[in-house]
């Protein structure tokens, strides 16, 4: 499963502090070699799920191939723990969702549009001496989505659609019952008075219940690697309660100094580029699904769009 | 010191929830307690017979042996699969836990009667199945509780882990620290412990009758 | 640049075996390629956690036997501590101690050290009780101090309940701790939790649920040697 907000990301909230003190004696080693080339080394930190895994070694890979020296630090934890680590410089490069900087460190609205989203992420990480660069095409974010059956008997296309049903049910992870993009957007934003929410405990993938009928619709997040098959459809989040997430590379800006840093930001921002939905949910479908190492799956993606030799 | 506000807040929270918790208690009650009915549907049977016929003594020890070593979680993922999301791989994971306790208690209840109480039934000329309800039955049945009180605790404490795994009750509240705080998962596990001790409490106190009847003829 | 707006070329990533794409029961490759990287790391771990929390259990709970043996006024509220501390759901407990002990394997230890004391108390308490008092009466005889009863007379005979205590204890603790990883990423569990996010992935889930039963069984058999080593007496019943 792909998540922004991981099982133990909950919890890691009440521990910050603590997983903090501990991370820190775990990366310590990492910062001392930092600051001795020409070209800085990285530190390249990941969240603790597949996607974020993979994510570190498309990056850190074609960093390499440019000549900089990378240190991989994968499976940190979730955005609560990460965040601390990058601000107090034990890792200096990691990737993260625009939205979820909005919405989880910045505490902010989600903006209307990728692009605004950006900016305002951009804002918060720059007052902490960190820069955003470029953001992916594609998004990993909540959906509405039903079995494709289910689509087709209603004509459902977009989430308002979902007015013509008298009552259904939506599966979600439990935070999304008590959140305004999520369960209470549904009520308050569509008007979706009738949705009964199905909370599934934290352990077992919103799709499952769908597969068994258990729900009507579920929070499946768009680059879920069921979603490439013809079982589901995704119906349009129009009122965009979602918001949006795309992926764009956290940096802290003593790294894009001088040409090593303009050479850093054009690298980076030529693999964002190709990053689209669908590559993401091929790659995801590799590592989750079909159990390639992310860093293969990383290598073969590069290589093929000549981006690495 | 968190510890300290956490407790208030539970303290808070408990008459806030009320209606929520009581549900969720019911369904956590519910659920252990249908499992528990299956265990001992298995179990009883089986135990009480390989006591009565002395054989068995490996099996016993090593079902409950092994019904402690079968992981929880690892028995619920398990049944994931097979038996799909909800009641059905909760309970077959609650029922493998329930039946060691219960089995190897009924089997020693009835194994340890004394020798001399059943030739004396049998020269009687009382069948074996009259001799293990008239005779064996009464006089392990303290025993026999005994297992099915470890049995229930052991049900409805492990019941919780069925919250994270679609099963509902208490364990979804404890399994949610997300949306109801530290201060929920304590007043939801507050309640699972009333819930086994209740249940433990209400068990030994048929024991104790047991006992009670049991004592003019020892 | 030749390509167009179509988006990036996706190579094909086939690397998996069959058995994993479709998500087989025992995909023996997956197991061979990740006995090294997963399994075997969660398995020492949860070895190091259940040997941690029974030993420290153990002596805690020997102690505080010592007390509940020699002055019966402690008994009562010690053994009830014990048996409340008990009801706690694991699940809870894992998640309560975090504000104390943070996101750490202190947190896993101090929870499972809990769940044997219940266990261990009790059976160290019956051991020492049960050592019959005519056996008492000629240590005494003898003209054995207190002491020299206790370590000569009362303690050897009550090794026997003390290692069945120890074997319960022991196996309970290596199936509680598998609940760990719901909250710490730690141990046997937490192969079982990344399989269900990974797409209910069987071959995962069921090769640490598997190894957790052979880390228990194993430990039994261990600690049923150990006795007998230790209780040469009672090796005719």
């Amino acid at each position: 499963m792909v998540r922004k907000h991981t099982r133990r990301a909950a919890k890691a909230a009440f521990a910050v502090s603590l997983g903090v003190a501990l991370l820190i004696g775990v990366l310590a080693s990492g910062a001392a070699a930092a600051r001795r080339s020409a070209k800085p080394a990285i530190i390249l930190g990941s969240k603790n799920f597949p996607e974020e895994t993979l994510l570190g070694q498309i990056y850190g890979q074609v960093l390499r191939a440019k000549g900089f020296k990378v240190t991989y630090k994968a499976s940190i934890g979730s955005t609560e723990v990460i965040n601390p680590a990058i601000t107090s410089g034990k890792i200096n490069f990691y990737p993260e969702y625009t939205g979820t900087i909005v919405a989880d460190l910045a505490n902010e609205s989600l903006p209307r549009s990728a692009k605004a989203t950006w900016q305002k992420a951009n804002a918060y990480e720059e007052k902490h001496g960190l820069k955003l660069l470029k953001y992916t095409p594609f998004e990993d974010v909540d959906t509405f989505t039903v079995l494709r059956s289910t689509a087709t008997k209603y004509h459902l296309k977009t989430i308002g659609d979902m007015k013509k049903l008298k009552s259904f049910s939506y599966a979600g992870y439990p935070e999304c019952k008590t959140r305004i993009t999520c369960l209470l957007g549904l009520k308050n934003i569509y008007g979706l008075k009738q949705v009964k929410f199905v909370s599934i405990g934290n352990t077992i993938p919103v799709y499952t219940l769908l597969k068994e009928h258990k729900a009507t619709a579920g929070d499946i997040f768009s680059t879920d690697p069921n979603l490439l098959g013809k079982t589901y459809t995704t119906l349009k989040d129009t009122k965009h309660i979602f918001g949006f997430q795309n992926v764009a590379p956290v940096v802290r800006q003593s790294l894009l100094k001088g040409s090593a840093g303009m050479l850093l930001e054009s690298a980076c921002n030529a693999v964002s580029k190709d990053l689209t939905l669908n590559a993401m949910l091929q790659m995801d479908k590799a590592v989750i699904v079909d159990k390639a190492s992310p860093a293969y799956v990383a290598k073969r993606f590069l290589q093929a769009n000549g981006l690495l030799k | 010191m968190i510890a300290g506000s956490t407790f208030l807040d539970t303290l808070r929270f408990i008459p806030h929830h009320a209606g929520l918790l009581l549900d969720k208690t019911g369904e956590t009650a519910e659920l252990s307690f249908a499992a528990l009915g299956v265990a001992l549907a298995i179990a009883l049977p089986i135990g009480l017979w390989l006591g009565h016929k002395h054989r068995g003594l490996f099996f016993a020890l090593g079902v409950s042996t092994l019904g402690r070593a079968l992981p929880t979680v690892a028995l619920i993922a398990f049944f994931l699969p097979l038996l799909g999301i909800g009641l059905w791989n909760n309970l077959a994971a609650l029922v493998v836990l329930g039946v060691p306790p219960i089995l190897t208690n009924a089997y020693f209840a009835v194994e340890g009667v004394e020798a001399d109480a059943v030739e004396a039934a049998r020269g009687m000329g009382l069948t074996e199945l009259q001799i293990l309800a008239r005779v064996e039955l009464p006089l392990g049945l303290p025993l026999l509780l005994a297992g099915l009180r470890i049995a229930a605790v052991f049900v409805i404490a492990t019941a919780t882990i069925a919250g994270i795994f679609g099963g509902g009750g208490l364990g979804e509240i404890i399994g949610d620290q997300g949306s109801y705080r530290l201060s929920g998962v304590l007043a939801a596990s507050l309640f699972v412990a009333a819930l086994a001790l209740l249940t433990a409490l209400a068990i030994a106190a048929v024991q104790r009758a047991a006992y009670r009847r049991m004592s003019p003829s020892t | 640049m030749s390509r167009l707006a179509a988006g990036p070329i996706i190579p094909s990533f086939s690397q998996g075996s069959s058995c994993e794409r479709n998500n087989g029961w025992f995909c023996t490759d997956w197991l061979h390629q990740h006995w090294g990287d997963t399994l075997q790391p969660a398995l020492v771990q949860h070895v190091e956690l259940t040997v941690i929390a029974v030993g420290v259990g153990f002596g805690i709970s020997f102690l505080l036997a010592l007390a509940g043996f020699r002055f019966r006024l402690f008994d009562l509220p010690i053994g009830v501590f014990a048996d409340l501390l008990y009801t706690i759901p694991s699940l809870a407990l894992f998640q309560l101690l975090v504000p104390l002990t943070g996101l750490t394997v202190t947190t896993v230890e101090v929870a499972l050290i809990s769940y044997t004391l219940f266990i261990l108390y009790r059976n160290i308490v019956a051991g020492l009780r049960a050592v019959p008092d005519e056996v008492l009466e000629s240590a005494r005889g003898m003209g054995l101090t207190r002491l020299q009863t206790f370590i000569r007379v009362e303690l050897p005979l009550a090794v026997p309940a003390l290692m069945a205590g120890l074997r319960i204890a022991t196996v309970s603790t290596v199936s509680i701790a598998t609940v760990a990883a719901f909250v710490i990423p730690e141990g046997l569990g937490e192969p079982i939790f990344t399989g269900l996010q990974e797409d209910l992935f069987k071959t995962e889930i069921l090769a640490a649920g598997l190894l957790a039963v052979a880390l228990a069984l194993g430990a039994d058999l261990l600690l049923v040697l150990l006795a007998r080593a230790l209780t040469p007496w009672s090796r005719l019943t």
